[in-house]
C-alpha cells in the first residue's frame, strides 16, 4: 500500500510536471505545420549533413521545448521534409540548447558557470555528431514508426511526380484558383500530404485545424507519457536511491551512478539543473555534467514518446551512442580537468 | 498498423471526438482543481503552481473549442480535412487511458511521501554531506527560530557539532525510525522538494528522547520538537543531536514538503 501511494504521487507529479510542457511542443509543432510553409522551412536548411545536424541542434533556441515537446516538434520537421539531420540534431539537443534551459542551469550554477558552459557546448557537440552519424544512413525508413515512414514516402511520390513531370499519367484532380499542380485521387495519403500545405488555407480555418491537431497530439503523447512515467514512477519507488548512488563516487563510477539516476529520474530538463544543485557537494564535476547532459537527451518517460517516432532498434541505437558519448565526455573531464 | 487495430476495436469516429474531449477537459479539470484545493503542493514546488494553472484553462479551452467544432461540423456535415497522425496506441485507447488516470487523480489524493521513503531515499546520509545549498543564509537568526532546513543549512556552513552545543531547538517534522538506531533514538524528518516529488529528499537530525523508547512515537507522525543540542556519536559518526524537552503531536501541515 505504501509503495501504491508513493508510486501514485511521484507519478502523478511528473505527470502534472510534464503537462505545461508537452503542450508547449504540441502548439510548436502545430505553429510549424500550419504557418510555416515547406519551402520556407527548406530553404534555410544547411544541405550538408554535418552543418544540418548543427542547425538542427539550434533550432532549439527558436523553440525552446523540453524533453516531453521536442519529440512532436522532431516529428514535424521530419514529415515537413527536414532532412534527417537537422530533425535529429534538434531531438537530442533541443531540450538542452535553449533559453530557458540555458537560464535555469545559470541560476542553479552560478558559482561554478563552467558546468553551465560544458553542458550547453558537449550538448551541442553530441547532438550534432549523432545527427551527422544518422544521417549517414541513406534511408532512416528501417529505424522509423511505420506511419511515420507512410507520410514521408507520400511527400517523396509527390516530389518525384513534381520533378519528372509525369503528372500526365497520374489521376488527379484540381481546384479552381489552387495551383496548377493536380491534386493526387489516387492515393489518399499522398492526397492528404497535398492538403497539408495549410500556409495557403485561409487564417480560420488554419486556427481550427492548429487546435484539431493539437488535441490529437496531446491525446496521443499524453497517453505515451501516462506509461513512461508510470514506468518510471514504479522503478523509483521499488529501487533505493542509495542503490544508485551507492554505485561510487569515484571518477569513473559517479558518472554511471549519475547517468542511471538521470535516466530514471525523468525530470524535465528544465529544472533537472535544480535537482543537480543536490548532488553538488557530494558528486564529481564530471559526472554533474553527465547528469545534465545525458539526462534531457534519454529518460524512461521519454522513451515512450520516441516511440511514436522510431523503432525499438532506434532507439536502442540513440541511447547507446548518447550515453557512450556522454560517459566518454565526462570521463574526460574528471581524468583531465 | 494502427487504423487495423481501430478497427477490432469498433469505436464510431464520433464517440472517439468525444472520449477526446472529455479527456482534455478532464485534465484541464484535474490541474485546476488541484490548484485550487492546493493539492498542487503535495506534487510540485509552488513555483510551478502558475504553469499548472495556465495549462488547466488552456487544456480547458482546447477541449471547449473541439466540442463546438464537433457540434458545429454535425450540423453542416461537411468534413474537416483530415490531419494525418502518428499513433501509437490505437485510436480511442489513449484518450480512455488519459480519461481514466484523470478520474483516479480527482478521486484519490496522492498522499505526501512518508517515513519509508524516507529511508528509501537515505534519510540517514552523512549530514555534512547534505545536499541543501544556503540560498539565504542568516547567520542572526535565533537558534529556536531555525527550521529543520535552516539548521541543515547552517549545518552545511559550520559543520562543527561542537558549536552548536546548548542552543536551543524548535522544530517540526515526521518521525523516522532508522534500524541502526536504539529506541531512544528517532529522526525528525522533512522532505526537500526542487522541482516536483520525483526529486523529493529527506533531509533529518537525530532526536534523544529523555526517557521511554521511541515506540510511542509512531514513525509518519508529525511533531514539534522542543530541545537542547547535544553532541553524541550514533551509527559510528559523531553528530549533533537533539535532547527533547517536549514533543508535541501537531497535525500533517498543509505543505508537508519544505523547498
Amino acid at each position: 500500500m505504501e509503495h501504491f501511494n508513493s508510486t501514485f504521487t511521484l507519478f502523478l507529479s511528473l505527470m502534472i510536471e510534464a503537462i505545461p510542457f508537452l503542450l508547449i511542443g504540441v502548439f510548436f509543432s502545430g505553429i510549424l505545420t500550419f504557418f510555416v510553409s515547406e519551402r520556407q522551412l527548406l530553404r534555410w536548411m544547411p544541405k550538408n549533413p554535418l552543418l544540418g545536424s548543427l542547425f538542427g541542434s539550434c533550432i532549439g533556441f527558436l523553440f525552446p521545448v523540453c524533453e516531453c515537446g521536442n519529440i512532436p516538434v522532431a516529428r514535424r520537421l521530419m514529415t515537413q521534409g527536414a532532412p534527417a539531420s537537422v530533425a535529429i540534431g534538434f531531438l537530442i539537443a533541443a531540450p538542452t540548447i535553449n533559453p530557458i534551459v540555458f537560464w535555469a542551469t545559470w541560476t542553479a550554477f552560478r558559482d561554478q558557470p563552467e558546468i553551465v558552459f560544458l553542458r550547453i557546448g558537449l550538448s551541442l557537440a553530441i547532438a550534432t555528431l549523432m545527427g551527422f552519424l544518422f544521417s549517414l544512413q541513406s534511408d532512416l525508413s528501417p529505424f522509423l514508426q511505420p506511419s511515420l515512414v507512410t507520410s514521408l514516402d507520400a511527400r517523396r511520390k509527390r516530389e518525384q511526380g513534381r520533378s519528372v513531370e509525369n503528372s500526365l499519367l497520374s489521376s488527379g484532380t484540381f481546384f479552381l484558383g489552387k495551383s496548377n499542380n493536380p491534386l493526387p485521387t489516387d492515393d489518399a495519403q499522398a492526397m492528404n500530404t497535398a492538403m497539408m500545405e495549410m500556409v495557403n488555407q485561409p487564417i480560420g480555418l488554419r486556427i481550427k485545424l492548429l487546435v484539431e491537431g493539437m488535441a490529437q497530439e496531446l491525446r496521443e503523447l499524453s497517453a505515451v507519457l501516462i506509461v513512461g512515467s508510470l514506468v518510471a514512477a514504479v522503478i523509483q519507488s521499488f529501487v533505493p536511491r542509495e542503490v544508485v548512488l551507492g554505485l561510487g563516487q569515484d571518477p569513473v563510477t559517479s558518472i554511471v551512478a549519475m547517468m542511471t539516476l538521470a535516466a530514471l529520474v525523468s525530470i524535465c530538463s528544465t529544472v533537472d539543473s535544480f535537482f543537480a544543485l543536490s548532488f553538488a557537494s557530494t558528486f564529481t564535476t564530471g559526472s554533474l555534467v553527465s547528469f545534465l547532459v545525458f539526462g534531457p537527451m534519454i529518460d524512461l518517460k521519454a522513451i515512450g514518446l520516441l516511440l511514436t517516432m522510431f523503432r525499438p532498434r532506434a532507439i536502442f541505437y540513440l541511447f547507446a551512442v548518447a550515453a557512450l558519448l556522454t560517459f566518454l565526455a565526462a570521463l574526460v573531464l574528471n581524468l583531465f580537468l | 498498423m494502427a487504423p487495423a487495430r481501430s478497427n477490432s476495436l469498433k469505436i464510431s469516429p464520433k464517440a472517439i471526438a468525444w472520449i477526446d474531449i472529455a479527456a482534455i477537459g478532464a485534465w484541464g479539470i484535474l490541474l485546476l482543481e488541484y490548484w485550487f484545493t492546493q493539492k498542487l503542493s503535495l506534487l510540485i514546488h509552488p513555483s510551478y503552481n502558475p504553469l499548472s494553472f495556465i495549462s488547466g484553462i488552456l487544456l480547458l479551452t482546447i477541449a471547449a473549442y473541439r466540442a463546438w467544432t464537433v457540434v458545429n461540423q454535425s450540423r453542416s456535415k461537411q468534413p474537416l480535412p483530415i490531419v494525418p497522425h502518428l499513433s501509437l496506441l490505437p485510436n480511442g485507447v489513449g484518450s480512455i487511458l488519459l480519461l481514466g488516470v484523470a478520474i483516479a487523480a480527482l478521486f484519490i489524493t496522492p498522499q505526501p511521501f512518508n517515513s519509508t521513503t524516507a529511508i528509501q531515499r537515505g534519510v540517514g546520509e552523512i549530514i555534512t554531506n547534505t545536499q541543501v545549498k544556503p540560498q539565504s543564509f542568516r547567520a542572526m537568526t535565533k537558534p529556536e527560530n531555525r527550521s529543520l532546513v535552516d539548521w541543515i543549512r547552517t549545518l552545511q556552513v559550520m559543520p562543527e557539532p561542537d558549536t552548536y552545543i546548548g542552543q536551543k531547538v524548535k522544530v517540526k517534522g515526521f518521525v523516522v525510525h532508522p534500524d541502526n538506531f536504539s529506541p531512544q533514538y528517532f529522526r525528525i524528518t522533512r522532505f526537500i522538494v526542487t522541482c516536483c516529488a520525483a526529486d523529493a529528499y529527506p533531509i533529518s537530525l537525530p532526536v534523544r528522547l529523555r526517557e521511554g523508547d521511541r515506540s510511542s512515537y509512531k514513525p509518519d507522525s508529525w511533531l514539534d520538537v522542543e530541545g537542547t543540542i547535544i553532541v553524541e556519536t550514533l551509527a559510528n559518526q559523531r553528530q549533533l543531536v537533539i535532547q527533547a524537552n517536549t514533543l508535541k503531536p501537531v497535525p500533517q501541515p498543509d505543505r508537508p514538503y519544505d523547498y
